[in-house]
């Protein structure tokens, strides 16, 4: 391996990190008690996956370089070379076997942000040209066409003034509209490719919505992409790149709030991550589908048909959406809204098992069969529940939770959050 | 002044020098902006991950692993507690019989609890792959420190010149190896609590009301 090549890498640990890199990477004190936090482990048993060993694989280049024990006596702390062994270890445990779900953060008996380290990895292996040709692919999707999907423009549209004629034949009036590029309205919704590609139901769900609250919206064919698959290869330059072209979006068309589609890692990206890679304060508001759904809920906006649903109702929490961003009783009023039974998984909230589909994993074929293994888990949790349908306010995830319940026979539903509330509102 | 207590005093000095240069390093390396705006509170995370979160009922790493969990408890009770003894030595206080009885009854508990974890390291083999000789040096000079605390408090006269000599180079050990979690530890809690309270994570729910 070319020492550019290396130089490139270390960088990472030198530009940006602060006290905050500096303080996780010499954190750890290797007690292993992190092991059952991780899905990986609760569903293989391989200490391989144990969270404390992909931080030390981190931390042990970042010894080898930059303390005084892993410069001179490097088999005493562990310190090891970046080379190519050390790096292909690196591709293999950071993206291939982490979702970056940040369970075992949240448990690591000293306080290490074991995500966040997987992260800074996947950083320098971004820098070294190493990210797995799978998921690059879909972030050069994005960067070259807008959306991660390649969807032409002419195609978008189309399909948006589909789902327009079905959401007026459904509700019987030409007033129900999915608007477009429409300047000076006050919100700009965005929209996870796979619901123009795949699920376009899901648009005219949240168009449902928007309509019965009497919202003034529209989409952007130029820019309408929430996900952000550069946040989890590690590449910061194209995360922002996509991230400006959202802001750009909103400035374009004059609209005041951006409303983040059911997408964990895109919400994610744009609320707590834009800023920060554009290294500024937003000009506009940020708002989750679900805060306003439920913002329609309690002003009144919107009602919904609690005789709707009879079956039990259970509710997967999004990692990026729950643990690291902070929206955990949103989904839990909107559903106790108008679910008679709903059911809650063990455990749940911020403390949830990944569904497995998180960090970038669906984008990475490579680590389908490692990525099913994990959904044991998920497919435990959700089969002691006994519902019959569960709920996710992610697309990814429910993207996962179908592949769940196909290969688990779970012989349930998978609904995002806007389909369950658009098939209960009162118009 | 003994040989071995000038020992121990230069070795305290090099080990605060060190751990000091850690500590301007990181104060000095700072936290990069955020400018994202926060949706909870950055005092309240804080608090949360010096309290609420460490609590064994809260955390898996605890709960799951209470036998472990209670060991690590009582055996840095015991480091803390030797930590402080030893400035008593180098004063030369001698304590009254029974409490130095019973102060070396609960450091031979403690160094127990410390043989225990290691022996753990040596035998479960996902522990000992993530192992390194400075996990099994930095358990070694720990645990010597508390069994021969306990010894120069019973037996004062033999045992203190070892004493001073193994607490000297565990404070020169310090700085090398995973043994600094004295500082990064709350660096480390520190962190998470601006993270998870500015995110409105911790305290959890606080923010969100149903």
């Amino acid at each position: 391996m070319e020492k550019t090549v290396i130089d490139k890498g270390l960088k990472v640990f030198e530009n940006g990190g602060g006290a905050k890199l500096i303080t996780h990477l010499n954190s750890c004190v290797h007690c292993g008690l992190c092991a059952e936090s991780c899905i990986y482990y609760k569903a293989t048993g391989d200490d391989r996956f144990t969270p404390a060993r992909k931080v030390d694989l981190v931390a042990s280049v970042y010894r080898r370089y930059y303390t005084f024990a892993g410069k001179y006596m490097p088999a005493l702390v562990s310190a090891r070379d970046l080379n190519e062994d050390t790096a292909n270890e690196m591709v293999d445990l950071l993206f291939g076997a982490c979702t970056m779900c940040g369970r075992c953060t949240m448990h690591c008996s000293i306080g290490v942000d074991i995500a966040y380290l997987v992260k800074m990895g996947r950083t320098l292996l971004s820098e070294m040209g190493m990210v797995p040709a799978s998921l690059q692919s879909t972030v050069k999707a994005a960067v070259e066409t807008g959306n991660n999907m390649g969807i032409p423009t002419q195609e978008f549209v189309d399909t948006i003034k589909w789902m327009e004629d079905e959401l007026a034949d459904e509700l019987n009036t030409k007033e129900a509209q999915i608007p477009i590029d429409v300047k000076g309205k006050k919100v700009m919704y965005t929209l996870n490719p796979r619901e123009p590609k795949f699920f376009p139901l899901s648009i005219s769900a949240m168009a449902k919505i928007f309509y019965a609250a009497g919202e003034s919206w529209t989409l952007s064919s130029n820019m309408y992409d929430i996900t952000n698959y550069a946040y989890f290869s590690g590449n910061m330059d194209e995360a922002r790149l996509i991230a400006k072209r959202m802001w750009d979006e909103m400035d374009k068309l004059g609209t005041s709030t951006l409303v983040l589609a059911e997408c964990g890692h895109g919400s994610r990206a744009l609320r707590w991550e834009s800023p920060n890679y554009l290294k500024q304060a937003f000009p506009f508001k940020v708002k989750t589908s679900v805060e306003i759904i439920a913002d329609y809920l309690r002003e009144g906006k919107i009602k919904l048909d609690k005789e709707k649903f009879k079956e039990a109702v259970t509710l997967h929490d999004p990692c990026n959406l729950v643990r690291s961003g902070g929206i955990c009783m949103e989904q839990r009023y909107i559903l106790n809204e108008f679910i008679e039974d709903f059911r809650e998984m063990t455990p749940h909230g911020i403390d949830n098992y990944c569904c497995g589909g998180g960090g970038g994993q669906l984008a990475m074929s490579e680590y389908n069969e490692r990525r099913m293994k994990t959904a044991e888990v998920k497919a435990d949790q959700i089969r002691k529940t006994g519902a019959k349908i569960v709920v996710s306010p992610c697309h990814n995830c429910v993207d996962q939770l179908t592949q769940i319940n196909f290969s688990f026979k779970l012989n349930l539903q998978v609904k995002t959050m806007a389909e369950l509330v658009a098939d209960a509102i009162i118009l | 002044m003994t040989w071995y207590t000038l020992f121990f005093l230069i070795s305290l000095l090099i080990c605060l020098a060190n751990l000091t240069y850690h500590l301007i390093f990181l104060l000095k390396s700072g936290n990069t902006p955020d400018y994202a705006p926060p949706s909870g509170s950055i005092p309240s995370g804080i608090q949360y991950s010096f309290t609420g979160a460490m609590s064994p009922v809260k955390k898996e790493s605890a709960f799951l692993h209470l036998p472990t969990y209670t060991a690590g408890i009582i055996y840095h009770l015991g480091t803390f507690l030797s930590v402080f003894l030893i400035f008593f030595m180098l004063a030369d206080v001698i304590f009254p019989p029974a409490l130095s009885w019973g102060l070396a009854s609960f450091l031979l508990v403690s160094a127990l609890c410390g043989i225990g974890i290691l022996v753990k390291r040596m035998i479960k083999k996902g522990l000992r792959e993530l192992s390194n000789p400075d996990d099994y040096i930095s358990n070694i000079l720990v645990t010597a420190f508390q069994i021969l605390m306990g010894l120069a408090l019973v037996v004062s006269n033999i045992f203190t010149p070892w004493l001073f000599l193994a607490a000297g180079l565990l404070l020169l050990y310090i700085p090398l190896g995973k043994l600094k979690h004295l500082l990064y530890f709350f660096a480390a809690r520190w962190q998470l609590g601006i993270f998870y309270g500015r995110r409105g994570v911790w305290p959890p729910f606080k923010n969100q009301k149903t």
